[in-house]
């Protein structure tokens, strides 16, 4: 039967960990049980394909691996030293522990939640004191971090270690997907969606995506960036921008006395009209017109007359009337 | 494959928590790390075929009766080990996110922000790539202390809630059973009005009182939330909604059972819902860009919903 990975990563982890010399291939080749197994069995190449990826399995898992000359044959040697490996003293006191242990718990996402548990242990075998009567006087609070998009992954990693990625992607309202060349710099969680910020590199400009218009594959390049990384990227101001936060402009709408109550938290100002009227004074962003055909029979907009002209085309069309004057950009379907 | 992964870390950590412990008992390491017995009694059966010199023979020698855990030849290679950069970016962006959360307790608000300090110190270079990810949690910061309150304190709440799918507002009595959030934040309350278990978006409640009855919800399992919060019910009717290319967002925010792909590169998106009425808004706010198929009594609706706000119009035909 086959060796366990498991086993195969900890005879590796243990090996590396404890000599105080750099080991060649040969030498772990020949400690390992699994791959003495695999090199009879197989091939050279087998056993170097599979020493490869182990390697990088455990750098994932946090080990550092040297890569050293050898002293005794010039062979290039690999050892985790000591000093490098171990975890800086932390004292985290009980309630900062549980505080940590209830925020670890939101990843639903499979890499993380195991790095968060993973990082748990790890903390927990250096001595943090985790107690489980800590809930006592904290927040009932059950928070977690929706991940749905399958280009999560891959951007994170590509994020993590500044790769450049290429994928196809559908802007909003496109009928077609483009193929996108990006730098990824940030992701960002808003509103339950996750976004990318990144160098669009055939457009030569930051660009936000959202992860679920990208579709297909994500594929990550081993090159460098091209573009300097900003200091601080943020994802939020421009999504929210694109979310018609942050407007400049107003509005003015008459609302029907108790309806429409996301609009009155956000009115800048409101007078009530006769006795079952409101006018109300509202930002004017990106997507108004939208938000706004949904209040139906309860709301009228006043000013400005575009806006006035969007929504009155937009309640046409679900009443299944013509649009009026000019063609609407996009054609009625 | 991510499981021979999750395992190595967790063997490797337990080297390290076993040697400060001989004789550990099996039921308090399971807890400990977060794992059932049977799991970690499968890592105790692989740690004895692992050696720690590269001439081998010097496996671990870890043995267990099933009860306790003993290590007879304690080895100084079980050192805490450095966090990995994904493990610094787990902890590091769960922690800011939920200290960033208003209407957080203060205290719980200050422990993690001590811990957010004290793991980037000990994570060193490993927390350098936590900054290129952020999650916001957005919660109305009074009515969660309310709520949270009103929980701690095991009492019913009264509620003046707008219905998004209506466009009205509602009084309700709900017996809350926790807080939930995953960007924006929900209550999780057994509503005594509707007698039926029902998520309360606090951006959506206009006002909110902590009643002096205790709240008595039935018991609940815990929502699985591992397919998005709002879940429609099996037997929930469907809904089938046609939209161009302009209203493929539809099927980025409401969970469907179907959505095929039309010659235009719109969608046809098969949902279900609890309420299908309330998806009026859903109908008005497309417009153009899309129209309810089925049923046709929603359909209708939204038409007359449509033809009645036009009459506020004056200068309309």
């Amino acid at each position: 039967m086959a060796i366990a990975k498991a086993e195969r990563l900890m005879n590796l982890a243990l090996c590396l960990m404890n000599t105080r010399r750099p080991l060649s291939k040969r030498e772990l080749r020949e400690s390992v049980e699994a791959y003495r197994e695999a090199w009879q069995s197989g091939s050279e190449d087998a056993f170097n394909r599979m020493f490869e990826r182990d390697k990088d399995d455990l750098r994932e898992l946090g080990l550092v691996i040297d890569v050293d000359e050898n002293t005794l044959d010039g062979e290039a040697g690999y050892l985790a030293r000591r000093d490098r490996n171990r975890l800086p003293e932390i004292a985290l006191d009980a309630e900062e522990a549980a505080a940590l242990s209830l925020a670890a718990k939101v990843w639903q996402q499979a890499r993380l939640s195991g790095a968060a548990s993973g990082a748990l242990q790890k903390l927990r075998a250096a001595g943090v004191p985790f107690t489980e009567d800590a809930a006592e006087g904290r927040t009932a609070l059950e928070p977690y971090i929706p991940v749905r998009e399958a280009a999560f992954e891959p951007l994170l990693i590509a994020a993590r270690d500044r790769r450049p990625v290429s994928f196809d992607y559908r802007k909003a309202g496109a009928a077609l997907t483009e193929p996108r060349s990006v730098e990824p710099w940030a992701l960002e969680c808003w509103r339950g969606h996750w976004y990318l910020a990144g160098w669009d590199r055939d457009r030569g400009a930051v660009r936000v995506f959202r992860l679920s218009r990208i579709t297909g594959k994500v594929r990550s390049r081993s090159a460098a960036f091209t573009a300097p990384v900003p200091e601080h990227v943020d994802v939020r101001a421009a999504v929210a921008a694109f979310a018609g936060e942050g407007a400049t402009a107003s509005a003015t709408v008459r609302l029907r006395r108790g309806a429409g109550f996301p609009l009155r938290t956000k009115a800048l100002g409101a007078r009530q009209l006769d006795g079952d009227w409101d006018e109300l004074e509202i930002p004017y962003g990106h997507g108004l017109g939208a938000d706004l055909a949904e209040y139906g029979p309860d709301l009228v907009v006043l000013a400005p007359e575009e806006l006035r002209a969007d929504v009155i085309d937009r309640l046409r069309a679900v009443a299944g009337l013509p649009a009026q004057g000019l063609a609407v950009e996009g054609g009625v379907r | 494959m991510s499981n021979a992964i999750d395992q190595t870390r967790r063997m490797l950590s337990l080297v390290t928590y076993l040697r400060e412990r001989p004789g550990a008992e099996v039921a308090e390491v399971a807890r400990a790390f977060g794992i059932s017995e049977r799991e970690l009694i499968a890592d105790l059966n692989v740690l004895p075929m692992c050696g720690t010199s590269f001439r081998g023979g010097d496996l671990l020698d870890i043995d267990t009766d099933g009860e306790r855990i003993w290590w007879h030849n304690v080895d100084d290679v079980a050192q805490p080990l450095r966090l990995a950069a994904d493990e610094a970016t787990a902890l590091l962006v769960a922690a800011r996110a939920v200290a960033g959360l208003p209407g957080l307790r203060e205290r719980d608000r200050q422990a993690l922000t001590r811990a957010v300090v004290k793991i980037e110190n000990a994570a060193g270079e490993s927390a350098e790539g936590s900054a290129r990810v952020g999650v916001t949690f957005e919660a109305e910061g009074q009515v969660f202390a309310d709520i949270d309150r009103a929980l701690s304190e095991g009492r019913r709440i009264w509620l003046r809630y707008y219905s998004h799918g209506r466009g009205g507002m509602t009084e309700r009595e709900v017996d809350p059973i926790r807080l939930l959030t995953e960007g924006h934040t929900y209550l999780d309350g057994w509503c005594r009005s509707s007698e039926d278990r029902r998520l309360f978006r606090l951006d959506r409640v206009a006002e909110i009182k902590v009643l002096d009855e205790p709240a008595d919800p039935p018991r609940l399992e815990p929502r699985d939330l591992s397919q998005g919060l709002v879940n429609p019910g099996a037997d929930d009717p469907e809904v089938v909604v046609e939209v161009g290319p302009a209203g493929r967002w539809v099927a980025e925010y409401y969970t469907h059972d179907l959505a095929e792909e039309l010659p235009d590169g719109g969608l046809r998106i098969t949902l279900r819902s609890s309420d299908p009425l309330g998806l009026r808004t859903l109908a008005l706010r497309l417009g153009r860009d899309g129209r309810i198929v089925a049923p046709a009594p929603l359909a209708e609706q939204a038409k007359a919903a449509a033809l009645a706000a036009l009459a506020g119009y004056p200068e309309q035909p």
